[in-house]
């Protein structure tokens, strides 16, 4: 399943989109070939990789995201954990070669599961194996589906008047309208989004609304909204995935849609928000992949909570330390969101979307959305 | 205004006789019978006291067993036994059914009681809740059987009451045992009858202990020692600790003639000279006779005794418990909480506050199964009593907090308060006289001379914890990179070599590099007739290396020793052989074996191995050589070790730590 797309979007597009799939798996055996060089030259073997913690991620001006710094960080034989993680990277990379000559691709888990025969290797949780997938990616400037690892379909659907042609698995080519050719459940975003798998033919639409609940989703649908305000409804599902993401950024770079993100009010929220727009901390590496920075903020805002009187439950000690992380997060150094966040923490109150309903079915379609998206000057 | 004369009568009618009862009802905080909890400790408490007062008086080894049982549903029913000398039947009631009766008051020697209001307030307390008499049974050595005798308290006369008297057989051949019924409440946990009986074991390690719970539990110390710790001995009274009251006591009760006999036979510290110079200042005439120093001249004499020069008051009258059996005592009742290390224990010698001679001993156990995130135990003693309340307002705990234990090893928030990790610290005071906070004896009160023992003792025991802590992050260390070393670095090599088709490569540079230590491993084990105890070497640092081995061993072990290689050198006078290990490359390892005949008493603590030609930080598992050795060591180990000095090439700057970065995304919550 030949994935040329997902580079290209990195690299000057179209300049080495005809590589041949092997190029991909070159960087692992350069990091073999420097290990084993260092062993040669009786060294502590070592690797420097750029740090992936908050202190170290940069807003870059150009492309309008947050990636990461210079800073780098040494992982090295010397401990116990660093050789550790050096073991598993060449267990990673052998296995991922072996795959290559198979012409076989895994999904995240089944590497967490392929680690049991590792020995010392062996990743202790899901999150380990995922780490270190990442840092490979950091390390190679490729992405996992270079390495032919993915993650399992999440599920993230998309309802409203676009059209697409995607490739699936058997290699035939179905042309889907996202209203008209799917079920209640709309249409559901793949993990492979990328042009070779999912082109965009035409839209009616104006905007896409990015909705974190599906009930929302369900709610906007049964209402008609897409229909009445042009919209392309898209469910985030929670902490977005990654695909869910690009398909988001790609809407709006190719089909110049606007995008507005609507969720709870609550400091999680805006962490959902935050990754939309300006990339995900774990993936800053690939952040201008993957962040829409023109995406805004519709709500439920912390004021939103008291000019609609939301019925609205108390900050917990765990919201009250997400908000004060949040106000050192350099994704969140804007004077709008430094108020929001500083209005929350005063208030001491958070509330679901689904809250609205408190005024009725209709009056989130008919009244709230209306109010904001007039606000923001979309739709 | 009323007139004087009727207030004067009016008080007179109020005057009455209190009676015991009353007294007893209005100190029940100070006596320690406020509460159904606290009135079984007390009871408890008082009686086991007694129990190894009386064993100590009759230099028997103490077997004291405890039982406490329901007795409907407020009520305990407590036995407390003993095997010490008995009680006459004459004195039974004199002893458990008078307050303020004891032989101890007066005594100027370290004891565990001192008011002799102890088990008499117990048998008080439960005539008064229970109205139930009080059962006796004790047996002399002499006498064939035991007598019981059941007593109450007459609280109008503080009198006792014998309510019945019996004889009955004894299987021991000697012993008291009491039982009590009363109102209380038996709880495990802090400040219970267990934690008072666990701490009396660990001071009274020479004790064997049987706790019987109500819900039928037993709970045994076995003895850890069987010597019989001297009978702490009477000495005359130092006049620098005389007050008042007690000096006019000693002059009515004396049979010396004269003044002067009294000072220099009855009191301590004062020599003929000293003598004369107190009278002199007191303007009193030696020959005075002591019934007739009151009043104004008395004042005078001891203000005098207090101003003249005196030799300092003996501390044969202290009974410390001793480094030895701090440690067994610890051992004994700790065991099941497998501490990695005991503290050599720290005695101090005797000091003098006041006229009365003082000691503090500090124990101090760490590791194994006791909580690592909480504060550390503290365990207070009193002249060998466990002090169980008021930890806040003693002198001990305020020593414990005052010192900055962060230097030590432990965790303690900005280096003041209870200090937390897996310790157990155990602080012994014993003196003639502690001076307490209250009568109920909970808590030592504050004084700089005492404070300054315990803090200087504290140190000493919390420098041998710093020593251990820092041994064992060095060994966890070498743990670690013995690991890296031999699990992981040859798989790395493999996979790497496979991944490039190349032949995996000499790992012992870089194994050198990442160890960076001399490895010593020695084990004693039988093989075949003869017991041997064999040590290897190993040089696991990146350069090569001369090194002198040491192994003592006590002198009479070293002439049966066979050594293989033959040793440079022995030394028989001090238990030495040593050898010279001649350019040890990298990763080399040289082997030495040291035999013993079949049957020789050896274990592997009886050797100690020693190492010079390379500096502590870069040794495992032996002791660099010990500055006040006095050898001479070859030309080639000295050079050998200062070249080690010098830093190797390549040595790598200040990285961050990719696995150990703070706020790396692996505590980031977004999803990828």
């Amino acid at each position: 399943m030949p994935r040329k797309g997902a580079r290209e979007s990195k690299t000057t597009k179209g300049d080495d989109a005809a590589s041949p799939r092997v190029d991909a798996l070159k960087p692992t055996l350069e990091l073999a070939r420097s290990i084993y060089d260092q062993l040669d030259a009786g060294e502590i073997p070592r690797m420097r990789l750029p740090l992936r913690t908050k202190q170290n991620i940069q807003f870059q001006m150009r492309e309008g995201v947050w990636k990461l710094g210079r800073a780098l960080g040494t992982r090295s034989a010397r401990k116990l954990d660093g050789a550790l993680m050096l073991l598993r990277t060449f267990y990673l990379v052998d296995f991922i070669n072996e795959m290559a000559k198979e012409g076989k691709t895994s999904t995240l888990r089944e590497l967490y599961y392929i680690s049991e025969g590792w020995e010392e290797g062996k990743f202790h949780s899901e999150d380990e194996s995922n780490l270190l997938i990442e840092d490979l990616e950091v390390l190679c400037e490729r992405l996992r589906e270079d390495f032919r690892v993915h993650p399992e379909e999440n599920g993230a659907s998309v309802i409203g008047d676009l059209t697409i042609r995607e490739t699936n698995r058997k290699g035939m080519v179905k042309k889907i309208n996202c209203r008209d050719d799917v079920g209640d459940g709309g249409y559901a975003i793949p993990f492979n989004v990328e042009k070779e798998k999912i082109e965009f033919v035409s839209s009616g639409a104006k905007f896409v609304i990015a909705i974190e609940c599906g009930g929302m989703v369900d709610r906007l649908a049964e209402n008609g909204f897409d229909e009445d305000h042009k919209a392309i409804l898209l469910h985030l599902k929670g902490q977005p995935a990654r695909s869910t993401r690009r398909f988001l950024k790609r809407l709006n770079e190719e089909l110049k849609l606007p995008v507005v993100v609507f969720t709870d009010g609550d400091p999680w929220s805006f962490r959902i928000f935050a990754s939309v727009a300006y990339g995900a901390i774990k993936t800053a590496h690939i952040s201008q992949y993957l962040a829409t920075p023109q995406a805004e903020f519709l709500g439920v805002t912390a004021s939103d909570i008291e000019n609609y009187k939301l019925p609205s439950d108390n900050l917990t000690d765990q919201d009250v330390r997400a908000l004060q992380a949040e106000l050192t997060d350099p994704r969140f150094k804007t004077a709008e969101w430094r108020s929001e966040i500083e209005l929350m923490l005063k208030n001491g109150k958070k509330a679901e979307q689904q809250s609205l309903a408190k005024y009725g079915l209709n009056y989130v379609t008919d009244t709230y959305l209306p109010e904001k998206l007039a606000e923001m000057g979309v739709g | 205004m009323p007139p004087a004369k009727s207030l004067a009568q009016q008080l007179a009618a109020k005057q009455r006789e209190i009676s015991v009862a009353e007294f007893f009802e209005r100190n029940r905080q100070i006596l320690g019978f406020d509460n159904p909890l606290r009135a079984l400790l007390t009871t408890v408490k008082e009686a086991v006291d007694n129990c190894l007062d009386a064993c100590e008086e009759a230099q028997v080894l103490p077997d004291i067993k405890v039982e406490i049982s329901k007795e409907g549903v407020d009520r305990l029913r407590v036995a407390v036994e003993d095997n010490g000398p008995g009680v006459l039947k004459r004195e039974i009631p004199n002893v458990f059914g008078r307050l303020l009766y004891g032989s101890r008051f007066h005594a100027n020697r370290q004891s565990r009681g001192q008011q002799g209001i102890g088990i008499s307030a117990a048998v008080l307390y439960a005539g008064l809740t229970t109205a139930r008499p009080a059962k006796v049974t004790s047996k002399v050595a002499e006498e064939e059987a035991a007598h019981v005798v059941e007593l109450l308290i007459d609280t109008q006369k503080n009198l006792p009451r014998v309510v019945s008297e019996d004889l009955v057989l004894w299987d021991r051949p000697s012993g008291t045992r009491i039982e009590l019924v009363l109102k209380a409440k038996y709880q495990r946990g802090r400040q219970s009858p267990f934690d008072y009986l666990k701490g009396t074991a660990i001071v009274n390690p020479h004790a064997r202990f049987t706790l019987v719970e109500p819900d039928g539990t037993r709970v045994t110390y076995e003895r850890a020692s069987t010597e019989v710790p001297p009978v702490p001995k009477e000495v005359a009274p130092h006049p620098y600790g005389l007050e008042l009251g007690e000096l006019a006591y000693r002059l009515k009760a004396t049979n010396q003639p004269t003044i002067l006999e009294l000072l220099q036979k009855e009191l301590a510290g004062v020599s003929p000279r000293a003598a004369r110079e107190i009278l002199d200042r007191a303007g009193l005439p030696g020959k005075t006779k002591p019934a007739e120093v009151h009043g104004e001249p008395l004042e005078k004499l001891l203000a005098a005794m207090h101003e003249v020069p005196l030799v300092a008051p003996t501390s044969e009258c202290l009974s410390p418990i001793g480094p030895m059996l701090i440690k067994r005592g610890l051992r004994n009742v700790l065991g099941e909480v497998r501490p990695e290390f005991y503290a050599p224990p720290v005695s101090r010698p005797p000091k003098v506050r006041g006229g009365f001679p003082f000691l503090v001993e500090v124990g101090l156990v760490y590791g194994g199964a006791l909580p690592a995130d909480q504060p550390i135990q503290l365990l207070r003693f009193a002249n060998r009593v466990p002090l169980l309340f008021q930890q806040g307002a003693c002198a001990v705990t305020n020593a414990v907090q005052n010192l900055d234990w962060r230097r030590y090893g432990l965790d303690q928030k900005g280096g003041q308060g209870l200090p937390s990790g897996p310790c157990l610290l155990l602080v012994h005071v014993a003196s003639t006289k502690i001076p307490f906070t209250s009568e109920a004896k909970e808590a030592i009160a504050e004084d700089p001379e005492i404070d300054k023992e315990i803090t200087l003792a504290l140190q000493a025991a919390a420098r041998h914890l710093r020593t251990h802590i820092s041994r064992r992050t060095r060994r966890d260390l070498a743990g670690e990179k013995f690991a890296i070393i031999l699990k992981i670095l040859p798989k790395l090599a493999e996979k790497t070599s496979s991944l490039v088709h190349k032949p995996v490569p000499d790992l012992t540079p870089v194994i050198t590099r990442i160890m960076d230590v001399v490895n010593v491993e020695t084990t004693v084990a039988p093989v075949g007739d003869t017991i041997r105890a064999g040590t290897d070497v190993t040089n696991y640092t990146p350069r090569a290396r001369v090194l002198e081995v040491f192994v003592e061993m006590p002198p009479e072990l070293l002439p049966k020793a066979q050594h293989r290689p033959a040793p440079e050198g022995t030394d028989t006078e001090l238990g030495r052989a040593w050898w010279t290990l001649e350019k040890l490359p990298p990763s080399g390892k040289v082997s030495i074996e040291v035999t013993f005949p079949k049957g020789t008493e050896v274990e592997a603590s009886d050797l100690s191995w020693y190492i010079a030609g390379v500096d502590e930080a870069h040794l495992l598992g032996a002791e660099p050589l010990p500055g006040d050795w006095d050898v001479r060591l070859p030309r080639a180990v000295i050079e050998a070790a200062e070249a080690g000095l010098e830093p190797l090439p390549g040595t790598e700057e200040a990285e961050v730590d990719y696995d150990a970065a703070e706020g790396s995304a692996r505590v980031e919550d977004d999803e990828g």
